[in-house]
């Protein structure tokens, strides 16, 4: 691409020179084994919204066995944590405010 | 497939590991890459591939006819160019315009008393059509222009197939990424970290921001403007404004570092567009691929620019964002967001011929104010489902209504975010990756799954698909 079409990927800085695929590599390998442990329940809920199979139903079982593992070893609690947490700042009201809900109950 | 989810992540896994493993050979990178851009595709509906290839094949051997004839008349070579550029219009027209031509022709007909039925159609709308097709034109306006050389049929077909852009671009041109084609590419360091950096900083502006402001704040407040308060119907249109940015540069920054990752350079497409302190400084920062696009193939290309005194410059300026409007689909309400930049543009131009010599400048504090005003009514319009919904909703901003019922402080809180990011340094992810790149391979993987673990639990349970997957 002409150098003079601007890009986000051209740093400031001159380029090291070094190949970087045996790094990005190590990233993406390390980046996805952190998360098929840590993020065992996101697999699950993948694996249980695909279309129903006889190697989907194995997937599903082999996938709920690896979250009760992971739930066993408390690798799973960080994300547990911090989902909970998130929730409570989605429901989270401006003092004295009424939600949709709220007025919907009231008006039946 | 949509970028935010497992299915995209698992197939990206494998590409990335495939494509790279064939580095050795150029021309079976290629072929892999294209065939995984079909996978991709094809995801949504199969026959779309067709289209998409019958679409390369037309461009490929328009390029090669105007190609072939360069010693010909420029009559001929010009007549070519316009047969493919029709053509690509005929195939953007019936799937996107048909249906909206004929229900409007239908009215047209009724209100002269001539009531036909016409042949009313269900045409499916292929993913990505908009962005495929203007890249397909641009290749052909190029070619004959001289600007390059027309590329063997692989190049063409994975230039418009390439899948991190193929569905909601940025539109890169032929003459940006056919010379990147030709020899086999190297992943540096610098390309994998800023590569990184985008796709994570796209996860989380799509995932979190405009995914929870969308389901929380202004999907509610547009179905029903008349059932909520003057604060909801201003936090929504503000919360829409951080949506559509942070959706649709989300797509665009994670479009480029997927490409940065397969070893490909992508052109800018967002450069923090609400602190443009005009709007022809927005346009200088908001879908950049698309109006550069606009201005080099429609306003100076096709309708001459400013070559033909000031009137007529001031028209091609409605003229081309009119079409732009029209370009997002076929509803009045987006006609209206384009004749409203086309015209205030126009107003900038006069304004600056008018202004009193001795008259200072806005300050730019203001100019920023008064454009991000502007843009905020146009996107008003560009939002609503139609021209009166889009009135009920600027007609209930000025009542007074009940208290506030959607508008929570987390909602508050992502607005501000969506502002706040437009005036931190320009090259923040950069100066970011210049730092990640010295990382060793364990800590950064580990920096970026925890990363991406943060994301998951704040992402709204599912994902919607990006706003303009629907141009």
């Amino acid at each position: 691409m002409p150098q003079e079409t601007p890009s986000p990927i051209d740093l400031p800085e001159p380029e090291r020179d070094e190949s970087g695929l045996g790094w990005a590599f190590g990233v993406i390998l390390i980046a996805s084994l952190f998360l098929l442990f840590a993020n065992a329940a996101s697999l699950r809920d993948w694996i249980d919204d695909q279309p129903p199979s006889p190697a989907q139903a194995r997937a599903a079982e082999l996938a709920d066995q690896w979250v009760g593992i992971t739930e066993a070893f408390g690798i799973g609690l960080p994300r547990k944590t911090m989902h909970a947490q998130w929730k409570r700042a989605e429901q989270a009201r401006f003092p004295g405010q009424k939600t949709e809900g709220a007025e919907g109950s009231l008006a039946q | 497939m949509l970028f935010p989810t497992l299915s995209f992540g698992l197939f990206f896994l494998v590409v990335f590991t495939i494509v790279w493993a064939a580095n050795g050979s150029n021309e079976w990178r290629k072929i892999l890459l294209l065939v995984a851009s079909w996978v991709f595709y094809g995801a949504w509906d199969w026959r779309f591939v067709a289209l998409l290839i019958g679409s390369a094949l037309l461009n490929w051997g328009a390029a090669e006819l105007i190609w072939y004839q360069r010693d010909s008349p420029a009559g001929r070579r010009r007549a070519i160019m316009i047969a493919g550029i029709a053509g690509n219009l005929l195939i953007l027209g019936f799937f996107k315009y048909y249906g909206f031509f004929v229900e409007q022709l239908g009215d047209l007909l009724r209100g002269f008393g001539y009531a036909r039925d016409l042949p009313l159609m269900q045409v499916v709308l292929p993913v990505g059509i908009s962005f495929f097709t203007f890249q397909g034109m641009s290749y052909l306006a190029d070619v004959h222009a001289e600007r390059l050389a027309p590329a063997r049929l692989l190049d063409v077909t994975l230039l418009m197939s390439f899948f991190p852009h193929l569905v909601a671009g940025p539109i890169v041109r032929g003459s940006d990424l056919l010379p990147q084609f030709e020899e086999s590419p190297r992943l540096t360091r610098d390309m994998a970290a800023i590569g990184l950096v985008l796709i994570v900083w796209g996860l989380f502006k799509k995932a979190v921001v405009a995914s929870e402001l969308s389901t929380g704040l202004v999907d509610p407040v547009f179905f029903d403007p008349a059932a909520h308060s003057r604060i909801d119907l201003l936090a929504a249109a503000y919360g829409y404004a951080v949506q559509i940015y942070c959706d649709f540069s989300a797509y665009s920054d994670m479009a480029i570092g997927i490409a940065a990752l397969l070893g490909y350079r992508f052109p800018l497409n967002f450069n923090q567009p609400y602190r443009a302190a005009s709007l022809q400084d927005f346009w200088r920062r908001w879908h950049i691929s698309l109006s550069s696009w606009l201005r080099d193939y429609l306003y100076i290309g096709a309708l001459g620019g400013s070559r033909k005194g000031f009137a007529r410059q001031c028209l091609n300026l409605m003229v081309t964002m009119l079409l732009g409007g029209t370009w997002h689909g076929a509803k009045w309400t987006f006609v209206i967001w384009g004749g409203l930049h086309g015209g205030v543009l126009a107003i900038e131009r006069i304004w600056d011929r008018i202004r009193p010599r001795g008259l200072p400048r806005l300050p730019r504090l203001l100019g920023i104010l008064i454009t991000f005003h502007v843009v905020l009514v146009g996107w008003i319009f560009f939002r609503a489902e139609s021209f009166d919904a889009a009135i009920a909703f600027l007609r209930g901003i000025g009542r007074a209504g009940p208290a506030s019922m959607v508008l929570t402080p987390l909602a508050c809180l992502l607005i501000l975010f969506g502002m706040v990011i437009h005036f931190t340094p320009a090259d923040l992810g950069q100066r970011l990756a210049l730092w990640l790149r010295l990382f060793p391979a364990w800590a950064l993987g580990l920096l970026v799954g925890v990363t991406i673990l943060i994301v998951d639990v704040m992402r709204f349970e599912g994902v919607a698909p990006f706003i303009y997957y629907q141009f």
